[in-house]
């Protein structure tokens, strides 16, 4: 029965408009990070030929290219602003789906006065959004891949495509937050724009809210993920600082500033320290859901609010 | 002696303060087309809910083809066929990709197959794959029945089944649950409002008032015990108490 619900639930999925679009922006996207490194990287080097060039005919040394010095997957580093972004707001569409067709259709009540179990339900409902997440991200792993051949010139080595997998595994279990967050908010709400706006506002608090609080007001931390300029030393930013590793926005950019080595090098335990909390919040949410669809009220549907 | 196809003993329902059954006592046998009658809010559709396993008595027992609602779930859902009012199902999807998906959920072992042989028995094979967004209400209200009847059931509800048909989706609605009722003896459990439709179609009809029933009978029965009255719109009125 789970595998029943999950592979409509992906169908219906394929059918709709809205999602369909998010995906596409989202894929675009992934091919213009690529592109914008490419771009980026074509840019610099011929900057450097015509210095070098200069050098040479004034005689003096050249400095090394700095492609050398620079990670190959640091190319991809706009990816960890794109997935927070985009990918997020996919996922949460996804969640928002999911389950609001069911309720607004009263579908819900046709579900439930067959033989289906609340817990098939579930299963059902988050294996297919599981599914479709992984899929959608192994589509842009295989276009980051692409791109990196394409501005390298040469393929990446195994470290870097483990990397890579790595990077796609922690944004894989990211956007599985979003999903999950579009469905409470459906089965909280009943009303369906109101479950939208909803799962929006938790997005704007999770994406920028918290991570402006925690990060003492560094105004592009809630994008980029850069190391603190200063440490800072008002009282406020300090205990504000204390916070951090609860906003699981700035734990999944730090955990992608790391494998993707655009960040400061720390330790792999305190990489992996940093999924704890992305992984715990995704505990909370399987059980709340989980919980929720067990007590909801599907006699009803959203018309009849 | 088969079990009865519904039996409903002391039902009662409570949303927060408000009761909206106040005590149910009523059998229906099988192969019976039972009209349930009662204005807005008089509690139909609460019956409904409680019979089709989708919420549970506040106090009281109901048997479903002889399964109890509340500690046999599996085993009533197995028997039943439900067709909620206003149902949209999934618009973005086909008829037969919407049924198919229902006829998996139902246990159903060849879907595919029991999907084309219902189109066809309800002669709407011709909807089969088009998307349900296009469709009017009288083409979503067959892709509905359909659903319904997909896994043979041996109990069928209808929740105000003719909203927003027109005459001639009504008529095709009256022959379908006759059909369903004569070739595949179906026990027909039907919310309305239309009282010419229950007429014609009903065998036996049963009025809810504020949440208790206060009349079952055979439609013979009824109309020759209120001889004085032209129509069971005129009988259902006086038993309502409201002015003619």
């Amino acid at each position: 029965m789970i595998a029943t619900i999950a592979a409509h639930q992906m169908l219906s999925l394929r059918r709709q408009r809205i999602f369909l679009a998010v995906l596409a922006t989202l894929m675009a996207m992934t091919t213009l990070a690529g592109l914008i490194g490419w771009s980026s990287h074509q840019t610099i080097v011929r900057v450097y030929d015509e210095a070098v060039r200069m050098l040479g005919a004034q005689g003096k040394p050249a400095p090394p290219n700095p492609f050398v010095l620079k990670p190959t997957l640091s190319l991809l580093s706009n990816m960890a602003i794109y997935i927070p972004l985009i990918g997020a707001l996919l996922a949460l569409i996804l969640g928002h789906l999911s389950l609001a067709d069911d309720e607004s259709n009263g579908v819900g009540r046709l579900i439930f006065s067959r033989q289906v179990s609340r817990r098939s339900y579930f299963f059902g409902k988050v294996a297919a959004a599981a599914v479709v997440l992984a899929v959608i991200l192994l589509v842009s792993f295989l276009i980051s891949s692409v791109s990196l051949v394409l501005v390298n010139g040469a393929a990446p080595t195994v470290t870097d495509f483990l990397r890579l997998a790595v990077f796609y595994v922690v944004s894989w279990l990211y956007l599985m937050l979003f999903a999950l967050i579009g469905m409470v908010t459906v089965l909280l709400t009943r009303r369906r724009s109101l479950a939208l706006l909803a799962a929006l506002g938790v997005w704007l608090v999770l994406t920028f809210a918290m991570p402006q609080f925690t990060s003492g007001l560094r105004p592009t931390a809630s994008l980029n993920p850069i190391t603190d300029p200063v440490s800072t030393s008002q009282t406020f930013f300090k205990v504000t600082a204390k916070a951090r590793p609860f906003s699981v926005s700035e734990q999944y950019k730090e955990v992608s500033a790391r494998v993707l080595e655009t960040g400061a090098s720390e330790s792999t335990s305190a990489t992996v320290l940093r999924v704890v909390p992305i992984v715990v919040l995704l505990g909370v949410l399987m059980l709340m859901t989980a919980r929720l669809v067990r007590r909801h009220d599907y006699s009803r549907s959203s018309a009849d609010e | 002696m088969d079990a009865p196809a519904i039996e409903m003993n002391g039902i009662r329902h409570r949303y927060d303060t408000r009761e909206v059954l106040c005590g149910i006592d009523l059998t229906i046998e099988a192969g019976e087309i039972f009209g349930f009658l009662g204005h807005n809010g008089a509690g139909k559709t609460t019956a409904i809910n409680i019979l089709t396993t989708l919420i549970v008595p506040s106090a009281g027992r109901a048997r479903v083809c002889g399964h109890d609602v509340v500690e046999s779930r599996r085993d009533v859902t197995r028997c039943i066929g439900y067709l909620p009012a206003e149902v949209r199902l999934y618009p973005h999807l086909t008829a037969a990709e919407n049924l198919e998906f229902f006829a998996k959920l139902s246990g159903v072992a060849e879907p595919r197959r029991a999907v084309a042989e219902t189109l066809d028995y309800l002669d709407c094979a011709d909807l089969a794959d088009q998307r349900l967004g296009s469709f009017s209400t009288g083409m979503r209200q067959r892709i509905g029945i359909a659903q319904a009847v997909l896994h043979r059931p041996r109990v069928l509800f209808l929740d105000e089944p003719t909203a927003g048909l027109d005459p001639l989706g009504v008529r095709q609605l009256r022959e379908t649950i006759l059909r369903l009722n004569e070739d595949l003896g179906m026990t027909v459990f039907m919310n309305t409002h239309l009282l010419s439709e229950v007429a014609k179609v009903c065998t036996t009809i049963g009025v809810l008032n504020h949440g208790s029933l206060i009349y079952k009978d055979s439609i013979e029965e009824t109309t020759r015990r209120f001889p004085d009255e032209a129509s069971l719109e005129d009988i259902y009125v006086l038993m309502e108490g409201a002015p003619a």
